[in-house]
């Protein structure tokens, strides 16, 4: 089993007065460069402090025109952490690839990031969501067609010897021939996030990618996912592996449940009430109808729509608590998802930094090495 | 009356009714995709044919759009296989309708002779660009879409608060069709920058109609189309939003006997 630390990067100084989405719309006279400056520096110093704790690796990934997510090139932090790191994996989940055009930037850039990194790089790979469609003005009609082809592109450029010619239905090019290309063999891992898209699921499982669930779904909608994607791995004639499937969760650790619940709550409610507004927009065409229908009857287990602390607890939108209860609901999903990376979101909101590297610190020392020697004597038992 | 098609290996639903000289009504992306009551009284002087756009109802083949000539294309498809090419056409083409039929005219200028644009997308101006139609609750869309919100089809998308809680088939027919729109109008934003200069080329007898209350494509528009276009005549109509058709019928066909006869 192994643990990552994920950080979004949120603006955490949204107004009191603003109630407006947090995405498109989001008037960007609401960032203050001034005050980014210290955001900025200190998130990277939870990401490089990660390393320190003993995390297995850092996550981080691509947003646009947002208070969500203030990474717009989640390759600037990546490069910036291939310096400030030694050891830890460095997983970029991802870039939206239709975003780039022509995509071979992906394939250079990550190339980049996994030589100056000696090979640290989790290459992750995104259709992007459905608010980067409007704000890059990308026909989401055209989404999984680009991902699919730029997809196959990047492989292509990592792994056959160049210079070759690439001929898709968007991107023609006569000379494909990147430098530098990826210290790791054949090419970096990849990893695929989603929200629940079948044919997402059914891609990563053909490819034998990794599978990474994205959150703020009850509980059941991720049992759903990951036995779908169980499944879509049988139905390829093998059986899906651990290390083939993360769960991204939110989670806070405090001395005792009473206590963790009040340092985090409000904090939580910012990220799920103002920073949330906007990211379930699903502009159309950018899944199939089989896929939409799915999402829209999940809707209503989307933490948006959820109100109350109880809810959140019920449907395990975030693990909140003392060691002792973190790790028990932890057990509990980890053997239900039958998952092998943790992609712990330790930050959310406006949960300010002193709380921040308490939260990461017991969950480090409290909670990773518990939950480890859980995994080892379950796999001893299985053996 | 509703038939199915084949044309170039795509099923095309469409409703005919009448007889007289030939009209295709084509229509927007929401709100005219259903025959309406006003047709009935077009029928008795026109032969109308409705066709559902590629991607719309039972009509196939959204999934190839890739851009507005495809649409062009397919609808010189449609008239060969009707019998329409011959000249002596009339076109009532309504919002994204109305774009393809002012194609259509600037294209084929011998083919259309008399067309009619209603609210109709294609142009883009700076100062006023269209308002966005996508990713909107049905009941944003109703007021985008509508004058006033007591015409019964507003009502009832005003009433839709839950969008899960629909029938599934009517979900999905709904994405299919949207997906469909999205291919040709989502960028550039349901125009395309060659038409202005095109529409000079306009040969046939034209009505510009126009809601003067039109939120969607603001009537500044409609002075645009009527400035391009050498013959034609503008009409900006009282008491109607985007969907003219919809909210002032008997204005439609009152300019329609005019333009025609």
């Amino acid at each position: 089993m192994e643990f990552y630390f994920f950080h979004l990067m949120p603006w955490p100084h949204l107004p009191e007065q603003y109630h407006g989405p947090a995405w498109i719309r989001c008037p960007n006279e609401l960032y203050d460069p001034e005050r980014g400056v210290a955001v900025y520096n200190r998130y990277i110093d939870e990401l490089v402090y990660a390393e320190e704790l003993g995390f297995d690796g850092v996550c981080v990934n691509e947003h646009h025109a947002n208070a969500y997510g203030n990474m717009p090139s989640p390759n600037l932090i990546g490069s910036i952490l291939a310096r400030q790191t030694r050891r830890c994996k460095i997983a970029i989940v991802g870039n939206a690839l239709p975003l780039y055009n022509p995509p071979i930037r992906v394939a250079e850039e990550f190339a980049m990031i996994d030589v100056i990194s000696g090979g640290r790089l989790i290459a992750g790979m995104v259709v992007g969501g459905g608010p980067e469609y409007y704000s890059n003005g990308l026909n989401p009609a055209q989404a999984r067609e680009r991902f699919y082809e730029a997809h196959d592109l990047i492989v292509q450029a990592w792994t056959r010897p160049g210079p070759f010619v690439f001929n898709g239905k968007y991107y023609k090019l006569r000379y494909v021939n990147p430098w530098p290309r990826p210290l790791q063999k054949p090419h970096p891992p990849i990893w695929i996030p989603g929200a629940g898209s079948l044919e997402t699921m059914e891609f990563v499982a053909r490819r034998q990618y990794a599978y990474m669930g994205i959150p703020y779904f009850h509980r059941r909608v991720f049992e759903r996912n990951f036995a779908f994607f169980r499944e879509a791995c049988e139905k390829e004639g093998y059986r899906a592996r651990p290390e083939q499937m993360g769960w991204l969760c939110p989670i806070y650790v405090a001395e005792n449940d009473e206590t963790a619940r009040r340092e985090y709550e409000p904090h939580f409610w910012y990220f799920a009430k103002r920073l949330l507004p906007g990211i379930e927009t699903s502009p159309p065409g950018y899944t199939t109808a089989r896929s939409a229908v799915k999402l829209i009857t999940a809707r209503n287990d989307f933490l948006l729509f959820v109100d109350t602390w109880e809810q959140v607890v019920e449907g395990r939108y975030a693990i909140v608590g003392s060691p002792d209860t973190v790790v028990e609901q932890m057990t509990d999903m980890i053997s239900s998802l039958g998952v092998g990376n943790i992609l712990a979101l330790l930050q959310v909101g406006t949960l300010p930094a002193d709380l921040t590297r308490r939260n990461m610190e017991l969950f480090a020392r409290e909670v990773m090495p518990r939950l480890k020697a859980w995994e080892a004597e379950r796999r001893a038992q299985a053996a | 009356m509703t038939e199915k098609i084949m044309v170039c290996g795509e099923t095309v639903e469409l409703r005919r009714k009448g007889s007289g000289a030939p009209l295709l009504y084509l229509h927007g992306g929401i709100g005219d995709t259903d025959w309406l009551p006003v047709f009935d009284d077009w029928a008795s002087r026109f032969s109308v044919v409705q066709a559902l756009h590629p991607g719309f109802g039972g009509s196939t083949g959204g999934e190839k759009l890739d851009g507005v000539e495809d649409l062009v294309f397919h609808y010189l498809d449609l008239l060969a296989h009707l019998g329409w090419d011959q000249g002596a056409l009339t076109i009532v083409g309504a919002s994204f309708g109305g774009w393809i039929a002012a194609e259509i005219a600037a294209r084929y200028p011998k083919l259309v002779s008399h067309l009619m644009l209603v609210g109709a997308a294609g142009l883009w101006i700076d100062d006023s660009p269209p308002a966005e139609l996508f990713g909107r609750e049905p009941r944003e869309l109703a007021a985008l879409l509508f004058h006033k919100l007591d015409h019964p089809v507003a009502a009832m998308m005003a009433a839709v608060t839950d969008v899960a809680s629909l029938p599934e088939d009517l979900i999905l027919q709904q994405f299919k069709a949207m997906e469909a729109l999205a291919r040709v109008a989502w960028n550039p934003y349901f125009h395309d920058p060659k038409l202005e200069r095109l529409l000079p080329r306009v040969r046939a007898k034209t009505a510009i109609v126009w809601g003067a209350e039109d939120r969607f494509f603001p009537p500044v528009y409609a002075q645009r189309y009527a400035s391009a276009i050498p013959s034609a005549q503008l009409c900006l109509v009282e008491g109607a939003g985007h969907l003219v058709l919809l909210e002032r019928p008997e204005e439609v066909t009152r300019q329609l006997i005019k333009l025609t006869t």
